[in-house]
């Protein structure tokens, strides 16, 4: 699992690794104002979604997986949280971009770049409040 | 642009249920509200029911019109369209009702709800989505047999497709 956030490129404290969390939390919400930046584009220029941003969206993906991966060792490790709304925000994000990804992908118009951009964003909000609530506890 | 909009949709086989185009927008806005629905009252639910039975057990009745409604809309022809109909009606009267109620006497409900004062905790999306919902099924009246029936041997569209 150690691995997994150093493939990532995160920052390493030694013996702080509840640090990386909030840093991984503000990098998911970056890039999914990006994805949905690019998405936008796409419905301004009347383009459906491409294959290059179902990879953005799979890179993304990945930063959600280890940040939870993390956040999990950070939790096992002390750190309290209201454990039901953070676990459930970060289940409904990690389901959210998948699912909305095929489904915008099947559609071959427009409205298929706003589906990943409402997508997006919702994933960058969820990230946000995880942020709030990773900071409450 | 609706104009366009119909031309496109009508020129692709099967384009005109109301989970394509414009519909595959409201379809995603209404499962990201179904998700969230089903997630909050299942917390409600294994947590505290006891404390708000009334507010808890609306959450759960809101939960399921919201799924009703994903599928019903995603899915959009036959029979389903009527289930959508009934869905969104549903949901239009309750997030009316219960926001309306919630502003009258706060504490009828002991609890908030996803309708709580039209659906505020939600950024007021409950209160849109209905409407927006009625509109569309209404603009998609008297398609919902013909796009099966028009084209009976055609491809099931240009593109990949997870309907039916």
């Amino acid at each position: 699992m150690l691995s997994a956030t150093r493939a990532a490129g995160a920052p390493r404290r030694p013996g702080s690794l509840g640090a990386v969390v909030v840093p991984l939390l503000i990098l998911a919400v970056a890039l999914c104002v990006a994805l949905a930046g690019w998405a936008l584009v796409f419905v301004v220029r009347d383009r459906a979604v491409i294959l290059k941003q179902l990879f953005g969206a799979a890179a993304v993906e990945a930063v959600l997986l280890v940040q939870a991966v993390v956040a999990g060792m950070q939790l096992l490790g002390g750190h309290s949280v209201d454990g039901a709304l953070f676990w459930g925000y970060v289940a409904t994000a990690l389901v959210l971009l998948p699912v909305a990804a095929a489904w915008a992908f099947a559609e071959r118009t427009r409205w298929s770049s706003v589906v990943l951009a409402v997508a997006a964003l919702t994933v960058g909000f969820l990230e946000w409040r995880l942020w709030q609530i990773w900071g409450a506890a | 642009m609706n104009d366009v909009l119909d031309q496109r949709a009508a020129a692709r086989p099967g384009g005109r249920g109301t989970g394509r185009g414009f519909g595959r927008v409201l379809v995603t806005v209404y499962g990201i509200l179904a998700f969230a629905a089903v997630g909050r009252s299942s917390y409600e639910l294994a947590t505290k029911f006891s404390e708000a039975p009334v507010a808890y057990s609306l959450s759960t009745f809101s939960a399921l019109v919201y799924v009703v409604a994903t599928l019903a809309l995603a899915k959009g022809r036959g029979a389903w369209r009527t289930v959508a109909w009934v869905a969104v009606t549903i949901e239009a009267v309750g997030v009316v009702t219960v926001g309306a109620l919630s502003l009258a006497s706060p504490d009828v409900f002991g609890e908030t709800t996803v309708w709580s004062g039209f659906g505020q905790g939600y950024g007021y999306v409950p209160l849109v989505l209905p409407f927006v919902g009625l509109w569309w099924l209404w603009r998609r009246r008297g398609d919902a047999d013909h796009a099966d029936h028009a084209d009976p041997a055609a491809p099931a569209a240009t593109a990949p497709t997870t309907e039916d």
